[in-house]
C-alpha cells in the first residue's frame, strides 16, 4: 500500500479509471493477403484491423469516446501519432462532435507511442488538482508502414478511451512512474508518411531496459514484487520477442495481458489503453494491473481494481467487435482505403464563414424541437415543419442511434468503393436524418435495422477534411449504455 | 374562390426535336429547331411572338442562368424573355407562367421553349448543382426515388417485377415513336437482368440522359381560331411545392408525393374534373423511374394509394387500356432532358388530342393530362388540355 505524502498528493482520495471503451475499425485484412501481394509468406498468423476509406485516427477516437456513454466531461485529451490535423486541435473537433460544452479542457498528445499513457498521466494530474472530471483520455492510431515491410503486417488500426475521475472508480491509480530515454526504435520525420523501423534484437533489449526502470520504480513505491501483480500490460513492439521480454522483466506468462496481435495488430499509441480496457473487461475486485506505455522512455501505472468493476457494463466488448469483421477482398482494396484521401483533395472549397454556421452545427448535430407539437427537426429551423409554430422552438442535441426508415444501395454515387448505401434514419428521441451507411455489407441492410451514428470523412478540399455523420450497423451487444 | 384558367389559353403550334444523345448538336441549335417548328405549325412568323418563356435546368454555356440563352439561339431580341428553373417541373412551370401572362391579357401570342443538353455535362446521370456539401452528400436522382420505392414495397408489397412492367410498357410505346430516344422493345427478363443503379432500380428502371428541345406557341383562346381550326385549350394547371428535403421530414411517409396530389387537385378544380380515371383520355406522367409512374397513378387519383401496382399489372395504363399512360414512351423511352420534358409532354398530348399521334394514337382522346415531378418529389406541375 502507498502511504500518502506531500509529493504524491494526487494519490489522496481515490482517483482512477471510471470508464473504458475500445473501438476497432470493422475492416480486416488477412496477413496472408498482404504477404501474397508481395510474393511472400505472412510474418505473423491471422489478420489485422484496418481503416475503411472514410476513417482516420480522429474518427476511430470519436467512436471510442462515444463508447464511454458520457454526456459531459471536464476535458478531452487526444493521443495519436497519426492525427489528421497537424495545426488545429483535433481534440476540439472531437469535443464538438460529442456536443460537449465549450468550457472544457482539450489537448492533443502526439509524437510517441507513449502518447496514450502520457495523456493518461496528465489526466490523473488534472483530476488530482481538483478540476472538473472526468477527463476523457482517448488514443487512436492508423500508422503507415512501408509496403512489403513486416510492420505492414504487424500494425493494426484502432482506438481506446478511458474516463479518469473520482466518481465510480473501477480501477484506482495507486502508483506511477515515468522515465525519458531518447532511444531509437520507430521514428517518423515531419516529411515522412511512413514509419521508419529499427526493430531488431537490439531494439528489444532497449525496450526491456527502459521498461524495467519504470516498472521497478512503481513496484518499489508500492512495495510489491512482480509476482504480486495480477496482470501486466506490455505493449508489443516486435511480435517476435514479446513473450521473451515479459520473462526478462520477471513476469510469468500467465500474468501477461493477451496482446491480440493475431486479430488486431499493434495499434500504435492506442495499444496500452486498448490492452488496459481488455484487462478491465476480465478484471476482478482487488486485481493489481500494471500498465506500461513505451516510446522514447516509458510510463508505468499500477491500478487496483475496485468492487465497482462488477457492476460496470462494457457497451461493446472486444470479443464482440472481433466477431464483426468485414474482410477486404484484396490487398489492393486495403491500400486503396488507406491512400484514397492522399490522392483525392478536390472536394468543395468551403469558407470558414460557412463552416462556422453549417458544419459546426452539423457536427454538433443540433436540431430543433417544437414546444407546441414536440416534433424534432433537422437541420435547425425557424418555423415548425408540422404545426408552423415560430415562438416555441428550441435547439436540441439529437440522438446518436436510430432505426432505418428506408434506404437504397446506390451504384451511381461517386465513391472509391461503390455501392453507397444511403439511409433515412429516425434517431432516438426524435428527428430524421439522411445518412450514408458505412461498414456494412449492402445485403445486410433492412428497413428497421438499428444503426449508430459515426463521424466519417466525407471528402477533402480547400485545406480541410470534411467530416460529417454516417451511420453503421449497431452491434449485437452495442445497444445498451455503460453504467458507472 | 380563385379564377380558373379554363379555356382562356390555347396551344396553336408545337415543335419537338428528335430526342437522344445528340452529340453533334448544341443547345442553341436544338432550341432553334424546336421553336421554328412550332412557328411553322402555328403558321406564324417569329415577329408575331410578343414574349417568351424558357425552361431549362442546367446553366447554359455563355448565358449562364440568364434568359439570353434563348434570345441568342432564336435571335429574338428586344422582347421580354423569362428563364424558369424548377427542378424537373421546369418545362411545365415555364408553360404555366406563360399561360398566366396570356390569360391576364398582357400578351396575345407567346412562345414557350423547354431545352436541355445533358450530354454536354461532365457526369453521367443528372449533375446536381447547388446542393449542400454534407447534408445531401451521396444523393443521386435514382437513389432519392429508390428511398420511396423501398418504403412503398415495405408498406404495400410488390417488387422489381412490378417495376419491370412499367419499363416494358413504356419501351413498347417508345418503339412506335420516331422521335423517341430509345425505339426498342424490352422484355421483363431483360429489365430484371440489367445492372443495378440504385436498388430496387436497375438500368431499365431509370430514364436515360438525353438531349432535346420542345416548343409550343400559345395565344388567347378567343383568337386561337384565327391561327388554326383545331386549337387545343388549357383546361387547368396546378403547381405545388413541398419540401426539397423530404428525407429530413419525420412526418413524411415516403409512399407517394403530396406535391402531385396538391397540383392535381388544383388542375382538376380548374378543369372541373371529378373522376380523373373516367374523364381523362390519355396522360403523360413523370416516369423518371419506373416506380415514380406507379406512385403517379395513385397521386393523380387514377387509383387508390397502394393499388398502383395493379393499375400496371392489369394493363389499364397500356395503349389499349382504359387510361393510356405515356403513349409517347415516357421519360423512360422518349428520354428526359430536364427542362425540355414538360414542354415535350405537352406536344405529345396536343398530337393525341388532334388525332395526329400515328401508331400510338389513343382512340377518342378528348381530355389529356401532363404531369411533371421535380427534385426528390418536391415540385409537381399538372396541366389538363382539351379540345
Amino acid at each position: 500500500m502507498i502511504e500518502p505524502d506531500d509529493e504524491t498528493s494526487w494519490a489522496l482520495g481515490m482517483i482512477g479509471i471510471t470508464g473504458h471503451a475500445v473501438y476497432l475499425p470493422r475492416h480486416r485484412i488477412g496477413r496472408e493477403k498482404i504477404a501474397a501481394a508481395h510474393g511472400g509468406k505472412p510474418v505473423l498468423e491471422g489478420e489485422r484491423t484496418a481503416i475503411g476509406f472514410d476513417e482516420d485516427a480522429l474518427t476511430l477516437a470519436l467512436e471510442a469516446v462515444q463508447g464511454l456513454g458520457l454526456s459531459a466531461c471536464g476535458g478531452i485529451y487526444f493521443a495519436s501519432t497519426t492525427a489528421p490535423y497537424l495545426e488545429r486541435m483535433n481534440a476540439a473537433l472531437l469535443a464538438a462532435a460529442c456536443d460537449f460544452p465549450e468550457e472544457i479542457a482539450v489537448a492533443d498528445f502526439a509524437h510517441s507511442l507513449r502518447a496514450g499513457t502520457v495523456a493518461l498521466m496528465a489526466a490523473l494530474d488534472r483530476v488530482a488538482v481538483g478540476e472538473q472530471e472526468p477527463i476523457v483520455v482517448v488514443s487512436a492510431d492508423t500508422r503507415e508502414a512501408s509496403p512489403e515491410s513486416p510492420e505492414e503486417q504487424w500494425f493494426g488500426d484502432g482506438a481506446a478511451a478511458l474516463a479518469v475521475g473520482r466518481e465510480h472508480v473501477v480501477a484506482e491509480a495507486k502508483a506511477r512512474a515515468s522515465v525519458s530515454d531518447d532511444f531509437l526504435d520507430f521514428v517518423r520525420r515531419d516529411k515522412d508518411e511512413r514509419v521508419t523501423s529499427f526493430a531488431s534484437r537490439f531494439t528489444m533489449e532497449g525496450y526491456c531496459r527502459i521498461v524495467r526502470r519504470a516498472i521497478v520504480r512503481v513496484l518499489e513505491e508500492s512495495g510489491l514484487q512482480p509476482s504480486e501483480v495480477t496482470r501486466v500490460i506490455l505493449p508489443p513492439m516486435d511480435p517476435r520477442l514479446t513473450v521473451r521480454a515479459a520473462a526478462e522483466l520477471g513476469f510469468r506468462a500467465e500474468q501477461v495481458q493477451e496482446t491480440f496481435l493475431e486479430r488486431v495488430g499493434m495499434i500504435g499509441c492506442a495499444t496500452p489503453l486498448f490492452l488496459l480496457s481488455a484487462a478491465l473487461e476480465r478484471a476482478q475486485p482487488g486485481d493489481r494491473i500494471l500498465l506500461v506505455g513505451y516510446g522514447s522512455g516509458a510510463d508505468a501505472v499500477l491500478f487496483e481494481v475496485t468492487p465497482l468493476i462488477e457492476d460496470y457494463v462494457v457497451r461493446d466488448p472486444i470479443a464482440e467487435q472481433l466477431r464483426r469483421g468485414l474482410r477486404f477482398p484484396s490487398y489492393e482494396r486495403f491500400r486503396k482505403a488507406r491512400e484514397y484521401f492522399r490522392h483525392h483533395d478536390e472536394g468543395p472549397v468551403l469558407s470558414n464563414v460557412f463552416y462556422e454556421k453549417e458544419e459546426v452545427r452539423a457536427i454538433r448535430l443540433r436540431g430543433t424541437e417544437c414546444g407546441e407539437c414536440g416534433l424534432r427537426q433537422f437541420p435547425p429551423t425557424r418555423i415548425c415543419q408540422r404545426c408552423q409554430s415560430k415562438t416555441s422552438l428550441r435547439e436540441v442535441s439529437l440522438g446518436r442511434r436510430g432505426e432505418v426508415f428506408t434506404y437504397t444501395v446506390d451504384w451511381l454515387t461517386p465513391s472509391p468503393m461503390p455501392p453507397t448505401v444511403l439511409a433515412v434514419v429516425d434517431v432516438e428521441g426524435g428527428g430524421r436524418l439522411y445518412l450514408q451507411m458505412t461498414d456494412v455489407e449492402p445485403s445486410e441492410v433492412r428497413i428497421g435495422m438499428r444503426v449508430r451514428l459515426t463521424l466519417r470523412r466525407l471528402g477533402a478540399g480547400g485545406g480541410l477534411y470534411h467530416y460529417y455523420w454516417k451511420c453503421r450497423p449497431e452491434g449485437r451487444s452495442d445497444g445498451g449504455e455503460p453504467q458507472g | 374562390m380563385a379564377e380558373s384558367l379554363k379555356d382562356k389559353v390555347a396551344i396553336i403550334g408545337i415543335g419537338c426535336t428528335k430526342f437522344g444523345e445528340l452529340h453533334d448538336k448544341s443547345l442553341s441549335e436544338l432550341m432553334a429547331e424546336a421553336a421554328f417548328a412550332a412557328y411553322e405549325d402555328a403558321g406564324i412568323e417569329p415577329e408575331r411572338v410578343e414574349a417568351a418563356w424558357l425552361g431549362t435546368f442546367s446553366p447554359g454555356f455563355g448565358g449562364g442562368k440568364a434568359s439570353v440563352t434563348l434570345a441568342d439561339a432564336l435571335r429574338l431580341y428586344g422582347k421580354p424573355i423569362t428563364r424558369v428553373e424548377n427542378y424537373c417541373a421546369t418545362g411545365t412551370d415555364a408553360f404555366r407562367n406563360a399561360c398566366l401572362a396570356v390569360a391576364a391579357g398582357v400578351y396575345e401570342v407567346v412562345l414557350v421553349v423547354g431545352a436541355e443538353k445533358l450530354r454536354d455535362r461532365p457526369v453521367r446521370g443528372l449533375q446536381r448543382e447547388g446542393t449542400h456539401p454534407y447534408l445531401e452528400a451521396g444523393a443521386t436522382p435514382p437513389g432519392l426515388f429508390a428511398l420511396a420505392a423501398n418504403r412503398y414495397f415495405h408498406r404495400f408489397g410488390g417488387d422489381r417485377r412490378t417495376l419491370a412492367k412499367v419499363a416494358v410498357k413504356n419501351h413498347h410505346n417508345g418503339a412506335l415513336n420516331p422521335k423517341a430516344h430509345f425505339r426498342m422493345e424490352v422484355s421483363e427478363e431483360q429489365v430484371l437482368a440489367a445492372p443495378l443503379v440504385a436498388y430496387p432500380f436497375g438500368l431499365y428502371d431509370c430514364c436515360p440522359t438525353t438531349d432535346g428541345a420542345a416548343a409550343v406557341v400559345i395565344c388567347r383562346a378567343d383568337r386561337a381560331r384565327q391561327f388554326r381550326e383545331d386549337p387545343i385549350y388549357v383546361k387547368g394547371i396546378g403547381l405545388a411545392v413541398e419540401t426539397g428535403w423530404p428525407f429530413f421530414d419525420p412526418t413524411f411517409e415516403y409512399i407517394g408525393f403530396p406535391a402531385t396530389v396538391a397540383a392535381a387537385a388544383e388542375a382538376y378544380r380548374m378543369a372541373g374534373i371529378r373522376n380523373p380515371v373516367r374523364e381523362i383520355s390519355v396522360a403523360e406522367v413523370h416516369d423518371c423511374f419506373t416506380w415514380t409512374e406507379i406512385s403517379n397513378y395513385e397521386d393523380l387519383g387514377f387509383c387508390k394509394k397502394g393499388e398502383g401496382r395493379y393499375f400496371i399489372e392489369e394493363g389499364r395504363s397500356a395503349l389499349a387500356g382504359d387510361l393510356p399512360v405515356n403513349p409517347s414512351g415516357g421519360l423512360k423511352s422518349f428520354g428526359h432532358p430536364i427542362g425540355a420534358s414538360g414542354v415535350r409532354m405537352l406536344t405529345e398530348i396536343v398530337l393525341q388530342l388532334r388525332g395526329q399521334a400515328g401508331a400510338r394514337q389513343v382512340k377518342n382522346a378528348e381530355l389529356g393530362l401532363v404531369h411533371n415531378l421535380g427534385g426528390p418529389g418536391s415540385v409537381a406541375c399538372v396541366v389538363v388540355l382539351g379540345r
